[in-house]
């Protein structure tokens, strides 16, 4: 009786269900259809990317065609970014959609492998770079762009990094030269004989030091990248205690890092810089790196030296500062004599993931010197073109020129490791320097995470 | 599960009940009567000690928040020089130059409309499968039901970021990717493990009498779902539909994902608003007033809802 009931109930249960079933999917189906019309409604132009072929082919018209870009910039940058490719849409006729994302290697590494990406992005650096086109998914430009041109016109360390196996995948449309001292001339003018050597400069501070709290100011706070102005400061002590060779093969992961030719340069950081910064260590670990140069301006002055890339003048109080007369800066001084002239550099990598006859063009676009004045003369950035010369101020102009005459130039260390280590060496940073942990187990913990870092790339 | 971050909801207790203990150990009757007014102050006493513990957690819990908003109406010269609470000691610096800056950006307006053509399917959509189900699991008897919910609420432990790439594959072969018919079946299928759960401890709780009075008299399980089960659960309803559109509005990740890839007409408030600070961290003063901007919306749906909210959530949390 039991099991006659049971299954009775089984049946009706059964029936009642598959009744409601199809009713949750009458409703599914509903909100489905009207969902479709909806969003296709309000995007007009979201299915030009990927199918943009069947228009014009060779010329440049473009009309009606969108180039979809995903990269780094926001804010100021999206807006300078926009106003680049401004004359190129009012040319062609065509489009950009641009998205904007500082998690631009999540979405990227999740659109790679999946198949969804847009035309042209930003990529978030050369490691990457050469994992995407492992994956098949980035295109070489040899053909889209006048390579000859691209490479005569630009620095053969940036060509450099855009290659992979000898093809050109990735083309810097904006660039940073690292580890320039900024200094306020009222303080006292460095311009006519600015320091030569590290022991100078080091010398030189002390003696002109006057009513300043301190010789450095440093700020180590960026967020969840806190840490990295500390890593520029270990790379250019590095690259001019060592050299260009130990530099790669330090970043490349063959020299540990309690290797004597690194952990010199950590010493040098420790005992020339943290110990002499302004408000001490504690301070700059707390202190947002875009701020740190504002005691430079203070009076009286917090301190006389801002150790920081090309586009700090973007931030804070650089903006509202006179370039040349209230901050001026000269480059990081050599420390071994046979690497003089050794630079750091930065940039963002350029990749394209479709073909399409509108991206094709808009890449040829943006690697201009035309398309790249634009940008450098709304200022906060150097352009990888030798020939883009529109800079809006004399200290833009200079270094842009340390970019282009640099007789040894590496790219940011931390930037080209993979993302493990590079995560470590920030921490290890705000270790350092806030005094949590002493330099030998900071650099040995960091030779633990060199053994596993490079084995997955 | 990690997406969902549950705020303790603090409850406001009665005066408290004595314990079986002290009934036994209780004086006898004419002592109690001499003794009731002292009684009452010591339980005023208990109260005034329990509002002061509550109205110091709320400051506790404020006070981040005000000096959010305090900092949203300061210049960014003066935001980097001292805190918040300096602001409200003359002379005073206010300025609303920050909101003129978030308001004027380009775009802006287009993703808040997004935004709420993203949030209000997605969250109306996961209601209406998680109440069907709900019913289902806690009236209507089929093999294997136990197991089946035990499966769905499992789900909850699968962090949402391990989907992405399968279901942005899908999204490509079904020509979906930037369309917000994605987000909505994305953020559906996000949201019902707990949706499906919260709601099958609130139906699953209602008397079971009424049900069964009314398959006595013949309703079938459309009419008892509609007529009873939906009735009864509007608190739930309520409880669930504030969930899923903070959990909606406030997601950058899925929209970037799902929508941002291949068409950023379609992006969110969120994706517009992280995009105010540059890759360098620079206009983050921006972020604040905001942040103050895109609260607005959810702080009107949650007042409207907020006394649905604590009975949803303590209904189905005790009966069941």
């Amino acid at each position: 009786m039991a099991v006659v009931l049971s299954r009775r109930r089984g049946s009706r249960g059964l029936r009642r269900g598959w009744l409601v079933g199809v009713a949750a999917t009458g409703v599914l189906i509903a909100a489905c259809g009207s969902g479709g019309g909806g969003s296709s409604g309000g995007t007009p132009t979201g299915q030009a990317s990927g199918g943009a072929s069947g228009g014009s082919s060779g010329g440049e018209n473009l009309k009606g065609q969108t180039v979809t870009v995903i990269g780094t910039w926001g804010g100021d940058e999206e807006k300078a970014f926009l106003q680049m490719v401004k004359p190129w849409e009012d040319q062609t006729g065509a489009k950009v959609q641009y998205t904007g994302t500082r998690d631009i290697n999540t979405v990227l590494t999740t659109g790679v492998a999946s198949g969804v990406l847009p035309d042209l992005a930003g990529l978030p650096g050369p490691g990457q770079m050469a994992e995407y086109v492992a994956a098949g998914r980035l295109k070489p430009l040899d053909d889209v762009l006048d390579i000859a041109k691209y490479k005569q016109e630009t620095a053969p360390a940036l060509v450099k990094l855009g290659e992979v196996n000898g093809k050109t995948y990735g083309v810097f449309i904006k660039a940073a030269i690292k580890g320039l001292i900024w200094y306020n001339p009222h303080q006292h003018d460095y311009s006519s004989a600015p320091p030569k050597t590290w022991d100078e400069l080091m010398s030189q501070a002390k003696a002109n030091q006057g009513n300043a709290k301190a010789i450095w100011c440093l700020g180590l706070e960026s967020g969840a990248a806190s840490g990295w102005p500390g890593t520029d400061w270990i790379e250019d002590l590095v690259l001019r205690t060592a050299g260009p060779d130990v530099y790669t093969q330090w970043y490349e992961g063959k020299i540990k890092w309690t290797d004597p030719r690194i952990k010199k340069a950590f010493q040098i950081y420790m005992n020339d810089v943290v110990a002499h910064t302004y408000g001490g260590g504690k301070t700059a670990v707390a202190t947002n790196f875009g701020n740190a140069g504002d005691p430079l301006f203070a009076n009286p002055p917090g301190c006389e030296f801002l150790h920081q890339a090309s586009f700090i003048t973007g931030f804070s109080q650089f903006k509202t500062h006179q370039a040349g007369t209230d901050y001026n800066f000269f480059p990081f001084p050599d420390i071994d004599p046979q690497f003089a002239g050794a630079v750091e550099g930065a940039g963002d990598l350029f990749g394209m993931f479709h073909d399409t006859p509108a991206a094709k063009s808009l890449m040829r676009y943006l690697v201009t010197a035309k398309a790249q004045d634009i940008w450098v003369k709304i200022g906060g950035a150097l352009s990888a073109n030798k020939n883009a010369t529109d800079y809006p101020d004399e200290i833009s102009k200079r270094s842009a020129e340390i970019l282009h005459n640099a007789k040894i130039f590496v790219f940011d260390a931390s930037d080209l490791m993979p993302t493990a280590m590079n995560d470590a060496f920030w921490k290890a940073m705000v270790a350092l320097t806030n005094g949590s942990q002493s330099l030998d187990q900071a650099l040995s913990s960091l030779d633990k995470v060199q053994q596993d870092a490079y084995q997955s790339s | 599960m990690m997406r969902r971050i549950l705020r303790p909801v603090v409850v406001a207790a009665g005066d408290r009940t004595p314990s079986s203990g002290a009934a036994v150990l209780a004086p006898p009757a004419p002592i109690r009567v001499a003794l009731r007014p002292r009684r009452s102050l010591r339980s005023r006493r208990a109260r005034l000690l329990l509002h002061c513990a509550v109205s110091l957690i709320m400051v506790v819990w404020i006070v981040p928040t005000i000096g959010l908003l305090v900092s949203s109406f300061r210049p960014s010269s003066e935001l980097s020089r001292s805190g918040w609470w300096t602001a409200l000691a003359p002379p005073f610096h206010f300025t609303m130059s920050n909101y003129e800056n978030v308001l004027s950006q380009q775009g802006m307006g287009r993703a808040f409309v997004n935004s709420l053509f993203i949030a209000i399917p997605a969250t109306v959509i996961p209601l209406f499968v998680a109440a069907f189900a709900a019913y289902a699991f806690s009236w209507m008897e089929f093999p294997g039901r136990d197991l089946l919910f035990v499966v769905v609420v499992g789900l909850l432990v699968v962090p949402l970021q391990t989907t992405l790439i399968p279901i942005l594959k899908i999204f490509a072969d079904w020509g979906l990717t930037g369309k917000f018919l994605a987000v909505w079946l994305a953020h559906t299928g996000y949201g019902l493990p707990f949706a499906v759960y919260l709601l099958r401890n609130f139906i699953g709780s209602l008397p079971r009498s009424v049900f069964e009075s009314a398959f006595i008299d013949g309703a079938s399980h459309v009419t008892a779902f509609f007529r009873l089960a939906v009735p009864m659960s509007v608190p739930a309803f309520a409880a669930l539909a504030i969930f899923q559109f903070l959990f909606v509005w406030n997601d950058l990740l899925v929209a970037l994902i799902y929508i941002g890839l291949s068409n950023s007409q379609n992006l969110p408030m969120t994706a517009a608003i992280a995009n105010l600070v540059n890759s360098l961290g620079g206009g983050w003063y921006l972020l604040s007033a905001a942040a103050f901007l895109s609260m607005a919306l959810p702080l009107v749906v949650f007042f409207a809802l907020q006394r649905y909210f604590v009975r949803g959530i303590v209904g189905g949390a005790v009966k069941g």
